[in-house]
């Protein structure tokens, strides 16, 4: 017991970490299932993307161990344009993908996105193969930074900065649907997305908008996992989109701040589980708290339960 | 017997090899459609049932657990174990709806591979990456299948036996019940389709046939790994149903061959396969989704055109909905036999629904009599249709209790009420839009026959009797409304019915559940002056002359006044009157909840 309770600060920052990236992933479900009521199998290609985006900047800037720009910008950068291109993967995924089914039986839509993932996962794997890419962050950070002591806690600097980009997203994803127009017309469209398009909501405009956003939280969130475990390769999308959708229904799948509140948990879980718990059968527990939640609550701790409409 | 020759006229072995396992492939796409073509439930966990058989297999006639155990007892047994595996992972997880089961069942397939991969320690059983390898030869009574054209007779044997069957439970009443929960699962379980139970079969058929095809699969490659069983296996197996149609047999078979045929002439591109297939799946999703063979022209029986009489001459559209047969039930040709009784069918003690805070129903009350007709009326969101949900199981009140022919059914599901003898028709019209006429009446049977999975395959006495029944019942009803659902439009897609139809196809099916009570929702909504007249009359005769007792909500009063013994009027779910048509119509509640009370001072 007593090495549990010693281990237990540094479990709380490592949960809170990946709690984060979970988070992030789980916000780009919950929107699009919020608005379209559909799962979107390929998000967690999209997330997949992102780190690969965020390692080809990388990879693109550095010389010989040496940034060739100030280590902040190559960060900055390696995170917008990750955003960047998850965010036009999701949108075209939209246009061709999901749109023409909109009217389409829920079934036929979900096969559609399990194309896209299948799709989008073999074409990196086509064009940039199976092996495992790593991100040489040694270049990154200088040697007195990389960790910082707390008590009995390794705070080491990539955490710090994924737990500072994640939550700063996550407020301004915030602030902007509850204090924009644009927030308010995703509210109304996701509340009633016929109501919305008659009370003068271009309701394409707003899906896409979600699309947009949603893909390039998880893009984020693929350039983040990059520099905290300094390596991706086509597979990691699989894992991560089951756990981000894990996320979003524990917390409740169409609310953002359930994905938030989720993806924070489910990490705490998953950090905490691994002290008791053979590595091997750490992805087990993301699985059974899904199973459970959806057996015992399947709308989630933050969300209502409906009853359907007859 | 192109079966029978080609093993014989294969070039070589290669191709030899491509035919046997296109007979797989055929024997899991058929599987495979019987969960996502017939019930509609999208199971990603189906490569895990494939793995399973054939490690079932692996693990009872191998060296590894030093289990020898003959063939023709080890198909059976790794179907059936298989299958209860299914069940067990079906049971847990149908209450899920379509997205949420494909996520549990895709976790179930990745733990599955999981425990694949690790459990070689601390004792070996699956052999971890390595798979187990090196089987018993199967052994029939003494004749032993060893070599390829042997191998490739055995498979195709049981692609045929699979694709039989299809054929056989698609045209059952298992085949219509799973149309049913597709098209509409909330109707089908209001007409009386054990839903949870018939998704659990689908789910434990499929599971039955992936499991007989590891173990044959197992057995032909001679060894098991992990990565047989994995992901790509999943997706190609679901192009294959896709490309054929959901649920189309022959055209998922035609699927099955073409795509284990056609990546062997494209193998320089192997690098695309996959990618292609992600292709496939989006394309045909927004394009065909009813696959390659679904709606062509030349392949499907001509279909008799309803604007036409046999002669081939043109109708004219009076005659073709007031055709000369169309004479239904005239009330006035016949006596009446039935009248209201004193007798008390159905009562509602102290009924509430509460939906967080609005009380849709509030403590109400009621008796309905043995062959009455009961109107039930009231403004717009009176709670009249939330009355109906809960006596047909839909929600289950909060407080109160529901009895019928003194018996409880507060609580029961919806198809358990109806198998009870209470059936409903739905105000906003919930057919199976795609199922024929014919087919949907047929429906209704489904609570009232038992022939399970055996009898349908093996077309035993059972299942001959109940779909003569079944048929001879569904027609009889339809028949009631003369040529309007008869003849021609036997065969024409229920979605296809002008609105009136439509609304006398509810009523219809309804009749044919065998209930003894009949809920109307609003039945001559939408209908022109003159149909309503004959929709009227026609409820009427259901009690006069056929006896059943009748709970209506009709918002048109002439049709109130016409037909009902009694009426009953609802406001903010609380009833406000209750009495002949004339107490209740003067009653100055009712009128103060339709036209508002008269004005006066609220603020004083």
């Amino acid at each position: 017991m007593e090495i549990y309770l010693q281990q237990l600060p540094q479990q709380l920052i490592n949960g809170l970490t990946l709690g984060g990236v979970y988070a992030l992933i789980a916000i780009g479900y919950s929107m699009v299932y919020g608005i379209l009521g559909m799962l979107n199998f390929a998000h967690g290609e999209v997330y997949m993307i992102g780190g690969f985006a965020g390692w080809w900047v990388l990879h693109l800037l550095t010389r010989n161990n040496e940034v060739l720009i100030s280590a902040a910008l190559v960060i900055s950068l390696m995170i917008i344009i990750a955003m960047a291109v998850s965010a036009l993967v999701g949108v075209v995924a939209e246009r061709f993908a999901y749109r023409p089914l909109r009217n389409a039986p829920r079934m036929n839509l979900l096969l559609s996105a399990l194309g896209v993932s299948i799709f989008l996962q073999n074409l990196v794997l086509t064009y940039q193969g199976a092996k495992v890419r790593f991100f040489h962050i040694g270049a990154l950070i200088p040697e007195g930074l990389r960790v910082i002591h707390i008590g009995p806690a390794v705070f080491s600097f990539m955490r710090a900065l994924v737990i500072a980009v994640t939550f700063l997203l996550m407020g301004l994803l915030s602030v902007m649907i509850k204090r924009t127009k644009v927030g308010k017309a995703m509210r109304a469209t996701a509340q009633d997305l016929e109501a919305a398009s008659f009370m003068g909501v271009d309701v394409n405009r707003i899906i896409v908008l979600v699309f947009l956003i949603g893909s390039a939280l998880g893009g984020a969130a693929g350039a983040l996992v990059g520099l905290l475990f300094t390596q991706v390769d086509y597979y990691v999308g699989f894992q991560a989109g089951l756990k981000g959708f894990t996320a979003a229904v524990l917390g409740g799948i169409g609310n953002i701040y359930g994905a938030m509140l989720g993806g924070i948990l489910l990490g705490l879980a998953e950090a905490l589980a691994v002290t008791f718990l053979p590595s091997a059968y750490k992805d087990v527990v993301a699985f059974v708290i899904l199973i459970v939640v959806l057996i015992v609550r399947p709308w989630g701790l933050v969300g209502e339960k409906m009853p359907e409409k007859v | 017997m192109m079966l029978i020759v080609a093993p014989h006229i294969m070039p070589n072995n290669y191709w030899l090899r491509i035919y046997t396992m296109s007979g797989l492939w055929v024997m899991l796409a058929l599987g495979l459609n019987v969960v996502a073509g017939f019930a509609g439930l999208l199971d990603l966990a189906y490569v895990a049932f494939f793995g399973i058989g054939g490690y079932t297999f692996a693990l009872l006639s191998s060296s590894q657990l030093n289990v020898h155990l003959p063939f023709i007892l080890v198909l059976p047994i790794a179907a059936v174990f298989t299958m209860l595996i299914g069940i067990t992972l079906g049971s847990t997880s149908m209450r899920l709806k379509g997205d949420y089961l494909a996520i549990v069942t895709l976790a179930f397939a990745q733990i599955f591979k999981l425990l694949l991969l690790n459990l070689d320690t601390p004792v070996n059983i699956t052999g971890g990456v390595n798979g187990i390898f090196g089987f018993d030869p199967i052994n029939f009574f003494g004749f032993r299948i060893i070599s390829s054209v042997a191998y490739a007779y055995l498979i195709w044997f049981f692609a045929v036996g699979v694709t039989l069957g299809s054929f056989r439970i698609k045209r059952s009443r298992f085949g219509r019940g799973w149309e049913a929960i597709r098209e509409d699962e909330l109707a089908a379980e209001a007409i009386g389709v054990n839903t949870t139970w018939m998704k659990l079969m689908a789910f434990a058929g499929g599971a039955f046939i992936a499991g007989a095809a590891g173990a044959l699969f197992a057995s032909f490659q001679d060894s098991v790994f992990p990565n047989n069983f994995d992901f790509p296996q999943l997706v190609i197996v679901y192009c294959m149903v896709i490309l054929g149609g959901l649920g189309n047999i022959p055209g998922v078979i035609l699927g099955a061959v073409l795509l284990s045929i056609l990546p062997e002439f494209l193998r320089e591109y192997g690098a695309y396969r996959m990618m292609s297939y992600g292709l496939i799946l989006i394309v045909l999703m927004a394009l065909r989704p009813q696959g390659i063979m679904g709606e062509v022209g030349f392949l499907i029986r001509k279909k008799i055109r309803p604007d036409k009489d046999q002669t081939g001459r043109l109708r004219t559209s009076t005659e073709l909905y007031y055709d000369e047969n169309a004479k239904p039930l005239g009330i006035s040709e016949s006596k009446s036999q039935y009248a209201k009784s004193s007798l008390a069918v159905l009562e509602l003690n102290h009924v509430t629904m509460d939906f967080g805070g609005i009380k849709a129903v509030d403590d109400l009350s009621l008796v309905l009599h043995e062959r009455e007709i009961l109107s039930v009326i009231g403004p717009n969101g009176a709670g009249k249709t939330t009355l109906f949900n809960l006596i047909s199981g839909i929600y289950p009140p909060n407080v109160g209790s529901i009895y019928f022919e003194g018996r409880e059914i507060t609580g029961l599901k919806p198809h358990q009420v109806v198998k009870a003898g209470i059936s409903r028709t739905f105000q906003n019209l919930r057919l199976f839009n795609k199922m024929s006429v014919l087919d949907n009446a047929k429906v209704g049977q489904f609570c009232r026959t038992s022939a399970g999975p055996l009898s349908i395959l093996f077309h035993l006495p059972l299942h001959t009797k109940e779909e003569n029944e079944t048929d001879r019942k569904a027609k009889e009803v339809l028949g009631l409304f003369g040529a309007r659902l008869t003849g021609y439009r036997f065969d024409q897609q229920a979605g296809f019915l002008s609105y009136a139809n439509r609304r006398r196809m509810e009523i219809a099916r309804a009749l044919s559940t065998d209930a003894k009570i009949l809920l109307l929702d609003e039945p001559s909504a939408g209908m022109n002056p003159q149909e309503t007249i004959e929709i009227t009359e026609f409820i009427k005769s259901l009690r006069d002359l056929f006896g059943y007792t009748i709970l209506l909500i009709e918002h048109k009063l002439n049709v109130v006044r016409t037909i009902s013994d009694r009426v009953i009027a609802l406001d903010y779910g609380i009833k406000i009157a209750e009495g002949s048509y004339e107490e209740v119509a003067n009653s100055e509640k009712v009128i103060e909840a339709y036209l508002g009370r008269k004005r006066q001072r609220v603020f004083s």
